[in-house]
């Protein structure tokens, strides 16, 4: 069982502000980048995962939430006709991730496949200035006393303290930029529930940007001069949750100083619902096939995050 | 990509000459194309996949879902989005991972051999279902490359029933599918990608002495996914065997088993296939294509060693075909 997101910030001394900030708000408000005309496509593209997709009556959520996901992205990628530079980012599936550390005396890991990572060739800015980092020392961290902090994680024998960014050295595309976690399995109790989605989204985009510090600037705990941002989207194919994750320190052992900071944007509907075949009711259609309730506010998020950095 | 026969020859009234000139896409005169650029990204695609990313061994003969196929995505999707500016068919596109293309039509006849129905005179039924690895698929058609009546040569005969031949070994469900349903405005196929599975891959031809049949196997490939996906955009649009195309279908696609690319494109000129509409039809279905070239020689130490930019430009001049209005 995967701890919720208020474990998952003791354990990665992180502050939680609600909402996403203010640099990507400005993404969302520009009205140059033309997000307005990009809404009817994004509708077809929800419409071709939800019921164009295949030869039977229904997609089922193990095909419609990738396809989704790929078509999406798809819409985004096509933007490096208009911004050159928004090819320099290169999309990685399967790629594994190892980063180790120390809070207050318990060693913890991240290891394993951490869905599909976006890289890309320069690093998003920081999002928090630096009065807000500083603000962070104030912070204090929830405790859960008397319930141990790492209640529900599984405790291993750890021969190797790793740390791995899944990548060789040289590699072009060396920036952590999004992480992308599909919840797709067809029955329900196998997929994790959004609380606990988000906490999985928070400690592995922690470990990327965690494995990245170390690769830069070596395994001594400290603050960091140049914090690294990394984000997360993880949705199950209609409901989003998205974040922004920015590490500021890998002095992680004590609970004082500098903390990170994380933005968190959460249960966002992209649709309110998807009919296949219209629903008919004492020979009355009730409800009428399509897609309805389409939200275009959670597209131009998804977009925006996936600009962030570049435009 | 679809089952691919040794002997090569699929039904479906095709002429493919044999080392035939890739055809010309009938894009106008373009603005300086950054060949560099483009040769970067195809670079950095590669190299990616096959030396920065640490990946674990690939499993048991599916050396393809290792590097060459995950190769092939990321190069289709970066060069395609880098290419929509150029190509404003590119940028309303959808791309399809992994689709489902299926195509049934009727073609020859035969005498029922067992059973009540004896002695009867049946079509025989052909079914394709195939699975191209990417594919592209556009709201307007791509412009004809030869006039819809043209005759280019001959088409050999087979007199064996399709059982015989491994393609359609296997009938279940007969289906029609461009790899959307009906209502997606994106009902034109633009181009196809093929990924050749392990146990087609050269060296196994080379050892057995078979060097012969390597280019089949594409060629194949190329005809017989090219005509079901045309035919079936062609029945999307309402025509069939008795109400046949008033305009050519054309589409491209791409057979490749990660290092060598081979290119083809394949213009539909008639759906009447059946015995009875066939007698009286003088339209042919043209399909042109090129060998198999490699793209790149070798990946050493993180370099890619001999890069042909003669088949990245084939690629680009595929992806950036558009009618002439556009």
């Amino acid at each position: 069982v995967f701890p919720g997101v208020r474990q998952a910030q003791w354990l990665t001394k992180t502050k939680v502000v609600e909402g996403l900030p203010a640099a990507v708000q400005g993404i969302l408000d520009n009205p140059a980048l033309g997000l307005q005309e990009l809404e009817d496509r994004a509708k077809h593209v929800v419409s071709h995962a939800r019921l164009w997709d295949t030869t039977e009556v229904t997609p089922r959520r193990e095909k419609y939430c990738p396809v989704l996901f790929e078509n999406l992205i798809h819409i985004c990628r096509l933007m490096s006709g208009k911004y050159p530079s928004l090819s320099k980012r290169m999309l990685a599936r399967n790629c594994r991730i190892a980063a180790t550390w120390e809070r207050e005396s318990i060693l913890l890991q991240v290891r394993g496949l951490s869905g599909i990572l976006m890289n890309s060739m320069t690093p998003i800015p920081p999002v928090a200035s630096k009065e807000e980092i500083l603000a962070t020392k104030e912070h204090v961290l929830e405790t859960f006393y008397p319930i141990a902090p790492t209640i529900d994680l599984q405790e291993v024998n750890v021969y190797q303290e790793l740390n791995d960014t899944g990548f060789r050295d040289g590699y072009p595309y060396s920036h952590p930029h999004t992480l992308f976690f599909l919840e797709s399995a067809n029955v329900r109790t196998d997929r994790f529930r959004p609380e606990q989605l988000r906490a999985k989204m928070l400690m592995f985009a922690f470990g990327n940007a965690l494995a990245k510090a170390r690769a830069l600037h070596g395994n001594d705990p400290k603050v960091l001069e140049q914090p690294i941002v990394v984000q997360s989207v993880g949705t199950d194919g209609q409901l989003f949750q998205f974040m922004v994750f920015q590490l500021n320190t890998t002095d992680l052992v004590s609970n004082d100083s500098i903390k990170n900071l994380v933005w968190i944007d959460s249960d966002q509907n992209l649709y309110e619902r998807a009919q296949c075949v219209p629903e008919v009711k004492k020979r009355v259609v009730t409800k009428p096939a399509g897609i309805s309730g389409f939200q275009p506010d959670t597209f131009k998020k998804f977009l925006a995050l996936y600009l962030h950095g570049t435009v | 990509g679809a089952e691919a026969p040794a002997a090569a020859e699929a039904p479906g009234d095709a002429k493919a000459p044999g080392a035939a000139r890739a055809p010309e896409p009938s894009a106008g005169p373009e603005p300086y194309l950054d060949i560099g650029e483009l040769r970067s990204l195809a670079c950095d695609a590669l190299l990616q996949e096959s030396f920065y990313q640490k990946k674990k061994r690939p499993f048991l003969y599916r050396d393809q879902d290792h590097t060459p196929g995950p190769f092939l995505t990321q190069l289709v999707s970066t060069l395609a989005a880098s290419l929509s500016g150029r190509n404003p068919l590119l940028a309303v596109s959808s791309l399809d991972l992994n689709p489902e293309v299926n195509y049934y039509w009727h073609h020859g006849e035969e005498v029922v051999a067992h059973g009540h129905r004896k002695g009867r005179v049946d079509p025989v039924r052909f079914q394709i279902d195939d699975n191209p690895h990417l594919q592209i698929r556009v709201p307007k058609q791509l412009p004809e490359v030869v006039h819809l009546e043209s005759d280019l040569g001959d088409i050999p005969v087979i007199d064996h029933k399709p059982s015989k031949l491994p393609l359609f070994k296997k009938q279940y469900e007969n289906k029609v599918f461009i790899g959307s349903k009906v209502a997606d405005p994106c009902c034109y196929g633009h181009t196809q990608f093929h990924l050749l599975p392990d146990r087609l891959k050269r060296e196994r031809f080379i050892k057995e002495r078979l060097e012969d049949q390597i280019e089949v196997v594409y060629r194949s490939n190329g005809i017989a996914s090219l005509f079901a996906w045309t035919a079936a955009q062609a029945m999307y649009q309402g025509f069939w065997n008795e109400a046949d195309v008033t305009r050519p279908f054309v589409s491209q696609a791409v057979v490749t088993d990660g290092k060598y690319f081979a290119f083809f494109c394949y213009q539909l000129n008639t759906l009447a296939l059946t015995a009875e509409t066939i007698k009286n039809n003088p339209r042919k279905n043209i399909c042109w294509g090129t060998d198999s070239k490699p793209l790149y020689d070798v990946v050493e130490d993180g370099n890619v060693k001999g890069f042909n930019d003669e088949i990245l430009l084939q690629l680009v001049r595929f992806l950036l075909n558009r009618p002439k209005e556009l």
